[in-house]
């Protein structure tokens, strides 16, 4: 069997010897090895590890949760509606929501500070070689150097201003981006627990990695959509540069996506102990994980894209009325319409078992 | 000589005001400089700390704003929340003002309201009550009801209170040019007295501060988290505002909040989702949140009063702000100059990399060495002895200001057991 354990040092570090990815001036992560293939960063441990991880589940006879695609929404404005706007001349609301998209990505580095509880003690099997028991031994730690950046080496946050500055000509930014972004205008509030009797920490632990798996997995339709808008000559000032940078982020999140999975895989194929203690007192780790991610995934498909659709809906609309009649705005907006993707929610996450 | 019999006689008044002003003022400074002049002409060494005589020079400057009030206590509140220029002394002995203001009397008071609303009293309000629920520097806040019933609160400016203004300023500002013409290191104390006559003219204006009232509730508009009382304008004039009476538990009165069974790490996440809404998003805010002006609900939802002191940032502030946190967390170092920079952030010799050090400065304080998404009192503390001990950099004035609203902010979140967490707060992701 391939090597299960790592240290943080290890799962950490960079490769040797590549050529540094330079974007509009920025420093950024990752580079370019002799042949000029992009090399994620902190990649040459963090993969073969997660694959080792990964085999050696399939081996005890457990699978690897997967979530299907049929459930990605599309991403709303889909290309067609973002190239209109952007071919009219309405250039904020795209440079609005890219950068929105470069606030959420840099905000991935709070993985780093969710606590993690002594799993040994809340988990009964043994966890040694697991990606479970290396969240706090690196895993966290690097996704969080990945989207946030590094001392001064920028993350994907950096490395998605560089593709809205390389395609939009360094756009200036609207100033109530983070209005919008707070838009929603209720504090934030606390998660409701599903599992009172499961120890609070190892519950919020969990939830955080669902969602932020939910996250990566529904990233793919914005790194499709960012691409292919960004690398279109007709309206990007350096479609090649720019399609690339998402390129180099995509590539960059496929760590992400697997670790997660492996680790909530392995919770799924274990036994957790409750707060009242003893062997007595144990849940399926596969109940547990299965009914976070139908909340997730609920939240996801559904509430998400209406929200979604609402913001955006404002943002062109407060954009279109600064530098049209409304005449124009009222056509813009029917052919902004005419271009929507059809989307109906699926019937079922494919995680209702566990309710 | 009695303030009272004193303010029948207004030019006897003003007199006696800059005479003990400008005793006081001279007596602070021989305390500093006769034992310096003593020193050097015996050749003795420097003592090793001043931290006695910065003792006594602040409690007699507490004496002295607690006996004539108005501006003076205002500069001791000023004075307190600017660890940046004066020792910590100063700052620990002088905020003893927020909560030791005397108030006026009832009658003074009834004189007030009555010769603003141009009518008696009992016109107005069923009952009004005598003794205040809060006295400040410039004015103090009566319970009251009016005739149709609504509970209100009115806050009632002291009589006189801009002339009053208006002599201290003048006085503080006599008092600082003499002491900086003839110190040979002095302190930078004019910009203060600027910046309070700039603040003090919008405090006394409370036609404003209704402005602002309605202005931050439109902010909030559909939100029902948070309570902004709303202003009766017809009962409100330039020198008092009655409002609707918003009752609640105070921020800080942690058995109360249990009792009314609220979970503490809801009532922070909601009181910071107020305020980095404010500063963060729309770029206007209430700059004094101290747990005397904010109180929750039983059904938790966030009350927060008085509008006098507050701030438009400028354009992108909030981007900046957000910039300058995140650079801090990563420890991205050109990102930091880059967000000092645009925050406006100077330094007199262009040598940006100074900003370096004021970041380190400030997260020496964090357990982890980087930026956790808390502005403690620690860290601004810190960043703002750096500035006094590095006069090369200039902080702009509302940076100072945003600093101090996190640093309350986060003393009320730790006294009730959580972290100010800012960038948790934004909610998003």
């Amino acid at each position: 069997m391939d090597r299960l354990e790592w240290s943080s040092v290890e799962l950490l570090e960079r490769e040797p010897g590549l050529e540094p990815l330079i974007a509009s001036g920025v420093r950024c992560h990752g580079g370019f090895d002799a042949d000029g293939r992009y090399r994620s960063p902190r990649t040459s441990h963090r993969m073969p590890a997660i694959a080792a991880w990964q085999a050696r589940l399939a081996t005890d006879g457990h699978a690897l949760l997967s979530i299907p695609d049929s459930l990605l929404p599309p991403h709303h404005p889909n290309v067609a509606q973002a190239r209109l706007l952007l071919l009219e001349g309405v250039r904020e609301p795209i440079v609005r929501a890219l950068t929105m998209i470069s606030i959420v990505e840099g905000f991935g580095a709070i993985i780093r500070d969710v606590p993690v509880p002594d799993l040994a003690s809340l988990v009964r099997e043994p966890i040694e070689g697991t990606a479970l028991a290396h969240l706090s031994g690196g895993l966290f730690e690097a996704h969080a150097r990945d989207e946030a950046g590094h001392k001064d080496e920028g993350g994907h946050k950096q490395m998605w201003e560089a593709a809205r500055d390389l395609a939009l000509d360094s756009p200036k930014i609207p100033s109530d981006i983070l209005m919008r972004m707070m838009g929603g205008a209720r504090a934030r509030t606390r998660r409701e627990r599903l599992f009172p009797r499961l120890d609070e920490t190892l519950e919020d632990m969990l939830a955080t990695m669902v969602n932020v798996l939910v996250i990566e997995v529904f990233a793919r339709g914005t790194f499709d959509w960012g691409e292919t808008l960004l690398s279109d000559p007709e309206i990007s000032a350096r479609p090649k540069e720019a399609g690339a940078m998402v390129g180099y982020i995509r590539a960059d999140e496929a760590p992400h996506v697997e670790y997660l999975r492996t680790a909530l895989s392995e919770v799924r194929a274990r036994t957790l102990r409750t707060v009242d203690g003893g062997d007595g007192e144990l849940l399926e780790g596969r109940i547990v994980v299965d009914a976070l991610l139908h909340r997730a995934l609920e939240f996801t498909t559904r509430q998400r894209p209406q929200e979604q659709r609402n913001a955006t809906r404002t943002s062109i609309t407060s954009s279109l009325e600064k530098v049209a009649d409304a005449a124009r705005v009222r056509s813009l907006l029917e052919r902004f319409d005419a271009l929507e993707t059809p989307f109906s929610p699926s019937e079922k996450t494919g995680f209702e078992a566990a309710e | 000589m009695s303030l009272g019999l004193l303010a029948r006689f207004p030019s006897l008044s003003h007199a006696y005001r800059t005479t003990r002003a400008a005793t006081t003022a001279a007596s602070v400074w021989g305390m500093y400089k006769v034992p310096e002049f003593v020193r050097k002409r015996l050749g003795r060494p420097e003592p090793k700390s001043l931290g006695e005589t910065h003792e006594r020079a602040a409690k007699k400057i507490l004496d002295l704003a607690l006996e004539l009030r108005g501006v003076n206590i205002k500069m001791c509140q000023v004075m307190s929340t600017r660890s940046d220029v004066f020792p910590p002394e100063f700052v620990r002995t002088l905020k003893l003002c927020h909560d030791a203001v005397p108030p006026h009397e009832f009658e003074v008071v009834r004189a007030v309201v009555e010769r603003e609303l141009g009518k008696p009293i009992g016109e107005v309000f069923a009952e009004f009550d005598a003794t205040p629920l809060a006295a400040a520097s410039l004015a103090q806040v009566h319970r009251a009801r009016l005739r149709d019933g609504r509970q209100v609160a009115v806050k009632v400016q002291y009589p006189d209170i801009e002339d009053i203004v208006a002599v201290d300023l003048k006085n503080m500002a006599r008092i600082c040019r003499v002491y900086e013409r003839f110190d040979p290191q002095p302190m930078p104390l004019l910009p203060l007295v600027r910046e309070m006559t700039e603040h003090l003219a919008l405090e006394l204006d409370f036609v404003r501060e209704v402005d602002n009232a309605e202005r931050i509730r439109a902010i909030f508009a559909g939100d029902t988290t948070v309570a902004i009382p709303v202003v009766h304008r017809e009962w409100s004039t330039q020198r008092i505002i009655t409002m609707e009476l918003v009752e609640g538990i105070k921020i800080t009165d942690v058995e109360g909040l249990r009792a009314a069974g609220l979970d503490l790490g809801h009532v922070v996440n909601a009181l910071m989702s107020v305020y980095v809404r404010m500063i963060m998003a729309a770029g206007f805010f209430q700059a004094d949140p101290h747990p005397g002006n904010v109180f929750v609900r039983p059904d938790g939802q966030v009350v927060v009063m008085d509008f006098g002191l507050c701030k438009e940032l400028p354009d992108g502030f909030g981007l900046g702000l957000f910039e300058l946190m995140f650079s801090m967390m990563t420890m991205n170092e050109s990102a930091m100059i880059r967000a000092f920079t645009e925050l406006g952030f100077r330094t007199k010799t262009g040598d940006t990399t100074t900003f370096i050090e004021l970041a380190k400065r400030m997260l020496r304080r964090s357990g982890t060495g980087r930026f956790e998404g808390e502005f403690t009192e620690g860290m601004t503390d810190e960043l703002f002895e750096a500035v006094r001990e590095n006069p090369v950099v200039e902080i702009p004035t509302h940076f100072v200001l945003v600093g101090r609203v996190f640093s309350l902010l986060s003393g009320i979140a730790h006294t009730l057991g959580h972290r100010a967490n800012v960038l948790a707060a934004m909610g998003v992701g």
